[in-house]
């Protein structure tokens, strides 16, 4: 879910361009120490890029009949950390405005924080806390992508309600209004794309396991004994 | 349903050959001054003029274009709606407040905003959209060379550009199988083959980018891809009309401060 071009005042653009600039730069820097530690990186960056573009641009089976679309971010957050996603989130979002229109260049700042930077370290958060726990290796990858996309919702709620506050009740019940209408589609939308996640990484423990080990996902038995069961 | 990219089109637009900075300063300036304009009419303004400008010098499909709209006038319908409702000020026309601290109303101040934030979306989405059909990404990152972006980022953005066309293949051919076997006929059925899509597309993927570097390394690959070809000149006709365009919306901006819809 997107912000389109235009919907916000030029001053609040700026204010997520202020914020999101200073991430970007952090990625980049780690981006960089990546591409030095492993020169094959840039490619699977790039395939990954490619993929969170071409997951956001199919349209999901349709649950409540508007366009919902995953946002792919949380497999890529802890494939590659947080941080690392928000660079590629960024190009991936300049691609969308400028491939399909959605989203716009005025509105970038506040997509790339809603959708690149808060959506994913959430995920990551997640991912990170209940990775060396025993709680099952695919419960941690839905709780983890489905929470991200959640997030990434309630943040882009709370940009437009601060840019239109309410007449009575200001901020705060423009935010659960926003967040109320939103919730129609967005709710269903997490789940389901927890659930198409989830088999994804299942399918993939199962083909290819050795992605996963090679990227250090989740510890190696873990990730053995799941493919075995499978 | 997968195949039709904006890229395509604009590969093949009348405009291609002007000069990508001159199309970046008529794009990005016209959302520059839809966002610093105080009145639904300039947005309006240079919607219609940038529509005139991509239907009939860029030749774009009219029906292509309209279809480009649909998404963004849902979402901007249902979030205007939302904002008339909770902003106030002005004449009272109607009130309900179902909760102490949520007060819907519906008045003179809270439609002109409403208006007005939905002109400027059509505004700044047609900026966008004349970006998006008249300057393909190719033409972009010569720009962002130019503009000495970080190389890291210009790199990875080629690479995310070309393995979006490689992901694009394989998925195609995947989703007409499954759509052929009835992959898609119930809600859970399409869960199943969506995800069982994304899953070997993203392992096909991951096969063809190990191909890609090995195919790099071969060729002498350093860790920098060098960009070739230049920005097209200048021409004299192209950069008067962009000139005369945004000095007469930056009019329009001024004339109007302030006029509103009620």
């Amino acid at each position: 879910m997107h912000i389109m071009e235009g919907f916000l005042p030029w001053q609040w653009c700026l204010v997520w361009w202020i914020i999101a600039t200073p991430c970007l730069v952090f990625g980049v820097y780690q981006l960089k120490k990546v591409l030095e530690a492993d020169r094959e990186a840039l490619p699977l960056l790039g395939v990954t890029g490619g993929f969170i573009f071409i997951l956001s641009s199919l349209k999901l089976p349709s649950v409540t009949g508007s366009c919902s679309h995953p946002t792919g971010t949380g497999l890529s957050a802890f494939c590659f950390g947080p941080w690392v996603t928000s660079v590629i989130c960024a190009i991936v979002l300049l691609f969308q405005s400028l491939f399909l229109a959605h989203g716009g260049l005025s509105v970038l700042g506040a997509n790339i924080v809603s959708m690149g930077i808060v959506g994913p370290l959430v995920g990551w958060t997640i991912y990170r806390v209940l990775r060396d726990t025993r709680v099952d290796m695919y419960l941690t990858v839905f709780l983890a992508v489905a929470f991200a996309d959640l997030f990434t919702y309630v943040v882009t709620s709370l940009e437009l309600a601060l840019a239109y506050p309410a007449e009575v009740g200001g901020i705060a019940s423009s935010f659960i209004l926003f967040l109320g209408i939103f919730a129609v589609t967005q709710v269903p939308l997490a789940i389901v794309e927890g659930i198409v996640l989830t088999l994804i990484f299942k399918y993939i423990v199962q083909l290819k396991p050795d992605i996963l080990s090679q990227l250090q996902v989740f510890p190696k038995e873990k990730i053995t004994s799941a493919g075995s069961v499978a | 349903m997968y195949e039709e990219f904006l890229e395509d089109i604009a590969q093949a637009n009348r405009l291609r050959e002007v000069n990508t900075y001159l199309k970046l300063i008529a794009g990005t300036g016209a959302i520059l001054l839809c966002l610093l304009s105080s009145s639904y009419i300039p947005p309006l303004f240079i919607a219609l003029v940038l529509s005139g400008a991509i239907l009939f010098l860029a030749g774009i499909d009219a029906k292509t274009y309209g279809e480009l709209f649909l998404v963004p006038f849902t979402f901007a319908v249902m979030s205007v709606a939302v904002i008339i409702l909770l902003s106030g000020g002005g004449e009272v026309y109607w009130s309900w407040s179902p909760f102490p601290w949520l007060s819907l109303s519906l008045t003179s101040d809270s439609i002109n905003k409403g208006f007005f934030v939905f002109c400027r979306v059509i505004g700044g989405m047609s900026a966008l959209i004349f970006i998006a059909l008249t300057t393909p990404l190719i033409d972009l990152f010569i720009v962002m060379k130019q503009c000495r972006i970080p190389e890291a980022i210009v790199d990875l953005t080629m690479i995310i550009y070309r393995s979006i066309f490689m992901v694009m293949d394989q998925l195609v051919q995947t989703y007409r199988a499954q759509l052929m076997r009835l992959g898609y006929s119930s809600l859970r059925e399409s869960i199943q083959s969506f995800a069982t899509l994304c899953g070997s597309v993203f392992i096909s993927s991951w096969d063809a980018a190990e191909d890609f570097i090995r195919a790099m390394d071969a060729r002498c690959y350093s860790g920098k891809f060098v960009v070739f070809g230049e920005t097209r000149p200048v021409e004299a006709v192209p950069t008067i009309l962009v000139g005369a365009f945004l000095a007469v919306s930056s009019l329009v901006v001024i004339a109007t401060q302030g006029v509103a819809l009620i």
